[in-house]
């Protein structure tokens, strides 16, 4: 029966996409608007990006950013918390701020109709705060639990002492959602303070786009944030720390109550501007997904774990290579051996332009799948203007991902993702910290109850 | 890939808002918009159906190159053989295990390793496998969704071992999730008569009675062209496409026998109904009250989504203002109007907050519940619920899959895929006075099963 069915049919080559083309113009108080127009649907999404975020908050006060953006939407000078959520369902609409370290973003998406009230209603949430004591209170405290679940989980705790152990004292190395200790000493003041001093339009770029031409979405632009001043103190330097060069080192946070070791092997690398950005991504994904490498050996070859895989950071500044997996105590040794030897493969072993062809298509997968949504173009046009990256990169960001050749990817392992890479395990020492130290020397080890991710040392 | 099909606690976002004494300035408007300005262009599909009874439609949509599979098949938890309950979801595991011709996880090697993905779920009504990946890759699939129609191979071992998966499913999504049992008592108790009262899960007994015979026989009777429909949508050529698809399903044979299908029919509930349950992972007292519905086909449809939004989606809904925010009674209250291809069921659930009677939640529950009969909404409310409503659907078709699901949906469940284009206008004609009369007609005490759920510690300290 069917016999026709005997041979799996070959692919054919990849199609081409033609995304929209953005424009943008500055408006006289210095918004930078970044427009696009997609009309197959009556949808419009925006989002302003406001150039400053958790780089920008100083050690003291980490998690200021993410509670200014917590509270944006909890209260205005005009309206309460349940009165925005209820004008936002008035005009079934979406409204989400949030903050990174090197910015912080609120997003509107609406139907065309809708579209202009909600942008509205987005410039009230930004511009006119109320940072009602009594919501300042409720959010710290949400915050405050928030952070105990997270890092009752060895993965958070492995990323934030990766984070540490990567940058010290400079900009990304405290901790974007705080420390239960910094979140209480944070005032009211302290957030009015953070809010009037860097959400201004003259460091801020709102990106429209969707079922609307260019030249309207300038207008409403004009029409609703025109009114916003800058401001008279300048605009001041970006945050800009020294990184510590890479160190290889074993740090070991020892908690016995952890169900498994959080595995976290990698260093600082590359920003997201330079142009061994793609190579090193393509790099990032020969290591992972269920075929990458990471899983290929510590999964499929020697059942160390579920899964393994690897993450590149986009940053201003030189962003993180993480490695990570999630082992059996007793097994951690060994899982430490072969993500570190698979990591240096990128080098010593380097993948074929063959071999690259199926990695390639998941970053391109991964990125037209992004893109499918007025949203996500939004997003990804807001992705480029904080790092600094020219908005036309947008539209051959599949042709610079094919065009990654087998040599540029082992070219940027080398000198940018193997060398120095250190390793963070966190989970009950007494399984594996002997062995661990018999292959790579003393490690530092940190009990869990006395790590402190507010200290650029780390505590202890 | 269990579809319980029940949205996840929406309203229950604890958004305690507005502080007392915070000085504002006096007038706030609500900004209104008008839900008929909201047009949207209707999904063009091409309809064909091979003559071995496949049905196949296709969106062409060539923004992104990549494109989205649906495979669904006319089988679901409601035509479980009988002694034989999460038979269907159980089955939809087994198609990832390999054919004659593929080894297990060939579906995940297609997909994951060139930039896509795919999975399946089980409803009451349908089992829908489905894949997105780049479009010069589209019959790679379309192949691998035939070759697993014409010849699922399942063995022993690799059927015992899926069936211990699918029981550690239950679990860990029915037993060890808090309220996972609550949806299963719901069906349970409110069916008489009909299969939905199973639910889609099953139970673990009936599972193990399972037996490579019954996946057979399985397989035989329900997995079959005439009893399959395949959308794609995306980046693709219709005539193309096509040929693709009858090269490799045209050949398939099509058995005379008929699909068996299931022709029980619930009687009128006749009185209001309520159990009490207890169980250890109920964190506060919550109750379900379910009223039975009209199936998804009916002219009622419409009316009932509307209601279901204005009662219970989000934090400007009538349950979610009322009893969470201002009476504070409940943590989380929301309504779901779950239609199906035969007649389905209307829900309110209300999770009690802390030191709150769950009689005392449940007064404000019937308080609301008598409002909505006693009398229509306002225009301004209605224009908010529609606003909703419209803008979500648009929101929807904003992805293949999206696209896709909505007409596999609208096929199966309610026998026509040109529904789609109907559905925006249906939502804008509902009047306040269709939300009246649905909720007069259905949401009646006699028509109402109630599961009261506490935590087990309450059971102790009753008996004590």
């Amino acid at each position: 029966m069917n016999g026709g069915l005997s041979t799996l049919p070959a692919a054919g080559p990849p199609h081409d996409a033609v995304l929209p083309a953005p424009a943008e113009r500055v408006l006289d108080n210095g918004l930078r608007v970044v427009a696009f127009s997609q009309r197959n649907l009556p949808l419009v999404a925006a989002q302003l990006v406001v150039g400053c975020g958790g780089a920008a908050e100083h050690e003291d006060e980490a998690g200021l950013s993410a509670l200014v953006a917590a509270l944006l939407t909890q209260g205005t000078a005009v309206r309460g918390a349940t009165e925005i959520a209820v004008a936002s369902d008035a005009l079934g609409a979406r409204i989400i701020a949030a903050s990174g370290y090197d910015a912080s973003v609120v997003t509107c998406a609406a139907t065309t109709p809708a579209f202009p009230q909600a942008l509205a209603l987005l410039d009230e949430i930004v511009r006119r705060p109320a940072f009602a004591p009594r919501e300042v209170e409720r959010v710290r405290t949400k915050s405050i639990t928030d952070l105990a679940l997270t890092y009752a989980n060895p993965n958070a705790l492995a990323r934030g002492v990766a984070h540490r152990i990567a940058y010290g004292g400079a900009p990304y190395g405290h901790p974007l959602a705080g420390t239960a200790a910094t979140l209480e000493t944070i005032t009211r003041d302290r957030v009015a303070w953070f809010h009037e001093r860097f959400y201004r339009p003259d460091d801020a770029v709102l990106v429209i786009g969707g079922d609307l031409e260019t030249d309207d979405a300038f207008a409403l632009a004009e029409r609703v944030m025109g009114s916003w001043r800058a401001p008279e103190t300048p605009v001041g330097e970006r945050p800009h720390g020294t990184i510590p060069p890479p160190r290889a080192q074993v740090v070991i946070v020892d908690k016995p109550d952890a169900g498994r070791t959080a595995l976290l092997a990698g260093r600082v690398t590359i920003e997201r501007r330079s142009p061994e950005f793609y190579a090193a991504t393509v790099a990032t994904a020969v290591l992972s997904g269920y075929s990458g490498r990471l899983n290929q050996e510590v999964r499929v070859k020697r059942g160390l774990s579920y899964g393994a895989g690897a993450a590149l950071a986009a940053r201003r500044q030189p962003g993180t290579f993480f490695a990570m997996t999630l082992v059996d105590h007793a097994r951690a040794a060994e899982a430490t051996e072969v993500t570190l030897a698979t990591i240096r493969s990128l080098a010593d072993a380097p993948a074929s332009d063959d071999d690259l062809v199926t990695r390639k298509a998941t970053v391109t997968g991964a990125f037209f799948r992004a893109i499918e949504t007025v949203d996500g173009i939004a997003s990804v046009l807001g992705e480029h203007v904080v790092y600094d990256v020219p908005l036309g990169e947008m539209q051959e960001y599949a042709h610079r991902v094919l065009a990654v050749d087998a040599e540029s990817v082992r070219a940027v392992a080398a000198s940018r993702l193997v060398p120095e890479t250190f390793a963070v395990l966190v989970g009950d020492a007494s399984k594996f910290a002997a062995d661990v130290e018999r292959a790579h020397g003393a490690a530092r080890i940190v009990e869990a109850q006395r790590l402190d991710l507010g200290s650029p040392t780390l505590g202890g | 890939m269990f579809d319980c099909q029940r949205p996840a606690d929406r309203g229950s976002e604890q958004g305690r808002a507005a502080a007392p004494g915070m000085i504002r300035e006096p007038v706030t408007t609500v900004p209104t918009i008008s839900a008929s300005a909201i047009g949207v262009a209707p999904i063009r599909y091409r309809d064909r159906t091979l003559p071995n009874g496949l049905r196949v439609l296709l969106v062409p949509d060539r923004r992104v190159p990549s494109v989205a599979i649906n495979v669904a098949y006319r089988v679901g938890g409601k035509d479980d053989p009988p002694g034989r309950s999460g038979f269907a979801h159980l089955f939809e595991h087994l198609m990832f295990k390999g054919t004659s011709r593929t080894a297990a996880e060939t579906m995940d090697r297609l997909t994951e390793d060139v930039g896509g993905f795919n999975n399946a779920f089980t409803s009451e009504d349908i089992t829908n496998y489905y894949e997105v990946v780049p479009s010069n890759h589209l019959e790679r699939l379309l192949w691998a969704e035939a070759d697993r129609l014409a010849s699922l191979t399942v063995n022993e071992e690799n059927f015992a071992t899926e069936r211990d998966v699918v029981i550690g499913e239950y679990d860990q999504r029915i037993l060890a999730e808090p309220y996972g049992m609550l949806d299963e008592l719901v069906n349970r108790e409110a069916y008489a008569v009909h299969p939905y009262r199973r639910g889609v899960i099953g139970s673990p007994a009936e599972l193990n009675a399972a037996s490579l015979d019954d996946v057979v026989a399985f397989h035989a009777t329900y997995y079959r062209p005439d009893n399959a429909l395949l959308v794609v949508a995306g980046d693709l050529d219709p005539e193309e496409t096509f040929a693709m698809v009858e090269r490799w399903f045209g050949p398939i044979p099509t058995p005379r026998s008929p699909v068996p299908r299931v022709h029980a029919v619930e009687p009128p509930q006749t009185a209001a109904r309520t159990f009490v349950y207890h169980a250890a992972n109920v964190p506060l007292a919550a109750v379900e009250e379910a009223y039975h519905i009209p199936a998804a086909a009916h002219s009622d449809a419409a009316a009932l989504d509307v209601l279901e939004t204005l009662l219970g989606s989000g934090r400007s809904s009538r349950l979610y203002t009322s009893l969470v925010y201002e009476q504070q009674l409940a943590t989380s209250a929301y309504a779901s109007a779950d239609l199906r291809e035969h007649p389905g069921l209307f829900a309110v659930r209300v999770t009690c907050a802390g030191g709150v009677e769950l009689a005392a939640a449940r007064a404000a529950l019937a308080a609301e519940i008598a409002r909505v009969r006693a009398q229509p909404p306002d225009e301004a409310e209605l224009a908010r619920v529609r606003t909703q409503i419209a803008s979500s659907v648009v929101r929807s078709r904003q992805t293949n899959g999206g696209v896709a699901l909505e007409l596999v949906r609208a096929t199966t469940e309610r026998g026509d895929p040109e529904l789609v284009n109907g559905d925006l206008a249906r939502y804008l004609a509902v009047s306040g006075e269709d939300v009246q009369r649905v909720a007069t007609t259905y949401l009646r005490d006699e028509n109402r099963t109630s599961v009261e759920y506490y935590p087990a510690s309450e059971k102790l300290r009753a008996a004590s």
